[in-house]
């Protein structure tokens, strides 16, 4: 199971199996540059794998006001 | 994905510069953005004190940390709106911010000029976003008159300039047109203002502001939820996915070939703004913006 926190609403959503972020910001409905993919505070590229127990970071960039 | 510079793992991807770079070579990327913004446009001039309007965002703390390391004198200016569940944060995130790097910041609480933005947005119809605005120019234009900083900088980043420029041309506003650009000179009771983060992206200065330890706000305001900006800004989102570069393109060609004639159309017209007569800062009308708006706040009150 991959475990994402969504930032900044908080919301935890599970994926059981994701190949890449690429497929991870696909499954989220969110382009290659609307957020940052963190694991470990480490920034991920869209290309980087993810694995069974990552815990991941969605922090989307749009500033709102 | 390789970095550009050294081959280490890259830690951020940039499509619309068809590259990529690692943690420790990235913030080399962001610096030379902001230097070529500065320069090409000749923002600031040596020996310039540099006014640096602060929101607690992630943009205008790392314009900050960017002036201040590019050598500038900086000093930070807040506006503490008084928002419920967002002002505290924002103010906390710039104090902490200012204190961390030993620079100066002022903070002008707008309750204290009987201007709290939820007393304002219940006494007035127009959407709050657009007032809001009014108001934080309005008091980073005066005091940086009155304290005389020759120059006032902004966080706007490449996604706020081009949903702004989207919106004026969605209207074709000539005035507002003749005017867009990331320097405007001080004149007619104006400071000069600059933005150096035109040339990066939201995403860009989010990768930054992260590599570089920032701590800053990342809720939106609770206000904007009905703000235009965020839908043109997602319109633009999905045109740079399918075409990178697009947004620089549109921008850099606008202020090249679309601001002169718009300019120049500004220049034929001849009005100049006039010294509002309370409060003797610039205005189109006799009584400027927010004298209007303390009147009426001030009316409702009694």
């Amino acid at each position: 199971m991959i475990n994402v926190r969504l930032e900044p609403e908080g919301r935890k959503v599970h994926f059981p199996k994701l190949g890449t972020v690429l497929q991870l910001l696909k499954k989220l409905g969110l382009g290659n540059n609307a957020a940052l993919i963190i694991r470990d505070g480490e920034l991920l590229t869209p290309d980087r794998r993810l694995h069974a127990g990552d815990e991941v970071v969605v922090r989307t960039v749009t500033s709102r006001g | 994905m390789k970095c550009r510079k050294c081959k280490a793992v890259a830690a951020v991807a940039l499509p619309s510069h068809n590259t990529a770079f690692c943690p420790d070579c990235y913030p080399d990327f962001v610096r030379s953005q902001v230097e070529r913004a500065i320069h090409r446009h000749k923002m600031i001039a040596p020996g310039d004190r540099v006014l640096v309007a602060v929101s607690g965002g992630k943009d205008s703390l790392a314009l900050t940390l960017l002036l201040h390391e590019l050598g500038h004198e900086v000093h930070g200016l807040h506006v503490d709106l008084d928002i419920p569940n967002s002002s505290t944060d924002a103010r906390a995130a710039c104090e902490g911010f200012f204190t961390k790097l030993g620079l100066p910041l002022t903070v002008i609480e707008l309750h204290r000029e009987g201007l709290a933005i939820p007393l304002v947005k219940s006494r007035i119809k127009r959407p709050i976003c657009s007032v809001c605005g009014k108001l934080k120019r309005y008091y980073f234009n005066k005091f940086a008159l009155e304290n005389d900083y020759p120059v006032l900088a902004t966080g706007h980043n490449l996604d706020d300039e081009v949903s702004r420029l989207f919106a004026n041309t969605i209207r074709w506003d000539r005035a507002y047109l003749s005017d867009q650009g990331p320097l405007l000179p001080a004149e007619n009771g104006f400071a000069r203002k600059i933005k150096p983060m035109y040339r990066l992206t939201e995403f860009e200065i989010a990768n930054f502001s992260f590599l570089r330890g920032i701590d800053h706000v990342i809720a939106g305001c609770p206000y904007s939820g009905k703000a235009s900006f965020p839908i043109y800004k997602g319109l633009w989102s999905g045109l740079e996915e399918r075409m990178p570069g697009a947004k620089v393109q549109f921008y850099e060609n606008f202020l090249r070939e679309g601001r002169p004639v718009f300019a120049a159309w500004s220049d034929q017209q001849g009005e100049l703004p006039t010294p509002c007569t309370e409060c003797g800062y610039p205005t189109s009308a006799e009584r400027c913006g927010v004298c209007r708006i303390k009147a009426m706040v001030a009316d409702d009150e009694k």
